[in-house]
């Protein structure tokens, strides 16, 4: 296989933007999550002593969602950069497919063409570099998203423990706890299928 | 980076503009892509040049998914306007390329295939965006001889090519005009010059007068809205254009 079909393969656009469109839906849903767990704190406080346990899980609920809207900031970033050099890669591989067709139409070219070739191609290798490091750093990022979402899981099951002994109330914080771990096994299934998606 | 906002929204129904780059080398004229997006299609009107790809193609990405364009729009055949058509096509090779007839021949030199291409007429054309009408509007040599704007009756907003563009200088580049004849000083040299027929100029101010326009957007420079739309249709048609060699 040629250097240049790894390329391809690694910095294709549309594998970039098909993970792009995942980790965009993976960020609407967790914008959703602070909203949950403020929703559980108010709850917690307005049941007063009878759900004690139930506030302080809610009160670490509120600090997993703000440390999962910085993880999820930092995925962004990540994507956003890696869209912008797919794209940046997509004309220097067109750059270099004129260039190739130039060179097998007609082979006495090839002397005055193989120079820029040369020079579109280590454009095309430094772009690839940069590429495979934003790849990387995505793989890294979406495994500690996975880790601080096992802790949200958690988190999730405590609050659903809680809210059993939360007296009349406990009908209403089940329903929080419910809806908290709704959110984030929604967030960690599509993370964990992206993860799956980027190892092929 | 450039970046995308959002200057109408109506449910599914959403104007956008990829404007501003920082990151732009001086050497190349800042522009202004606009995105009509209806339900799940999209047209991008005036895609702009090869070398700014990365930059639009990126922030269109981080807001909206960028299959559901379907549809270019070019106002005219300039490298700032569609050179990165080759590009879009690599992306998504059923895109379809509405422009004017006269460069049906030209544009395919920066790529595409005779099924790309759909040629709008002289008199116009209306453009069907998932059933939301577009009309394409006749704006010929302003400044491109085959030259069209487009006009999204719903939204009543006008995408005018280079009709309304300014050059502004970073300290006065906001997204609006703010300030008509502040902004308009920079907008004068570019008209005098760039307009060549003022035949042309005061046709094309009695055909947009006729149309309710709250927002007219133009390919370089800001937005223009409310009355403004109205004083820079009446300063247009009171400069006197192709006149602008320096002496």
């Amino acid at each position: 296989m040629d250097i240049m079909d790894d390329i391809d393969q690694i910095s294709s656009l549309h594998r970039v933007v098909k993970a792009n469109e995942d980790i965009k839906k993976v960020i609407r849903i967790s914008s959703g999550v602070n909203l949950v767990a403020l929703n559980a704190m108010l709850i917690a406080k307005r049941s007063g002593e009878r759900s004690r346990g139930f506030a302080v899980v809610s009160s670490e609920l509120r600090l997993f969602s703000r440390n999962l809207d910085i993880a999820m900031t930092g995925l962004g970033e990540l994507i956003f950069s890696l869209v912008r050099d797919a794209a940046t890669m997509q004309r220097q591989r067109q750059q270099r497919s004129h260039f190739m067709t130039v060179m097998s139409r007609n082979k006495s070219m090839r002397k005055w063409v193989e120079p820029t070739l040369a020079r579109v191609e280590a454009r095309m290798g430094s772009v690839e570099e940069e590429i495979s490091r934003d790849w990387h750093k995505l793989r890294l990022q979406l495994n500690r998203v996975l880790q601080l979402c096992e802790s949200g899981r958690s988190l999730s099951r405590s609050a659903k423990i809680e809210a059993v002994y939360g007296g009349d109330m406990s009908a209403t914080l089940k329903q929080v706890a419910n809806q908290i771990e709704g959110t984030v096994d929604e967030i960690f299934s599509t993370l964990k299928l992206l993860r799956m998606q980027l190892a092929e | 980076m450039k970046k995308l906002e959002f200057i109408y929204e109506d449910g599914a129904h959403k104007w956008a503009v990829v404007a501003r780059d920082p990151e732009k080398p001086n050497h190349l004229i800042d522009t202004n892509e606009y995105l009509v997006l209806n339900g799940s299609e999209a047209l991008l009107a005036d895609p702009g040049g090869m070398e700014i790809f990365s930059a639009v193609f990126s922030a269109i990405s981080a807001e909206i998914d960028p299959y559901t364009i379907r549809h270019l729009f070019a106002s005219h055949q300039d490298p700032d306007v569609i050179s990165s058509l080759a590009l879009w096509l690599d992306f998504n090779p059923d895109l379809k390329c509405h422009l004017s007839w006269l460069w049906g021949s030209f544009v395919p030199h920066f790529g595409g295939t005779a099924e790309t291409f759909v040629a709008i007429p002289d008199e116009g054309a209306t453009i069907s965006l998932g059933g939301l009408m577009l009309d394409a509007v006749p704006a010929h040599y302003l400044h491109s001889s085959g030259n069209f704007n487009l006009y999204d009756r719903k939204a009543r907003i006008l995408f005018s090519g280079d009709v309304g563009a300014a050059l502004l200088p970073p300290e006065e580049s906001g997204l609006y005009v703010e300030n008509f004849d502040r902004h308009i000083r920079h907008a004068r040299d570019f008209h005098r010059r760039w307009m060549g027929s003022n035949k042309a100029k005061l046709s094309w101010c009695e055909r947009v007068s006729r149309l309710d326009i709250d927002m007219l957007c133009p390919q370089h420079g800001a937005i223009y809205r409310g009355e403004d739309v109205k004083r820079f249709i009446n300063w247009f048609a009171d400069l006197d254009v192709g006149s602008g060699i320096r002496d």
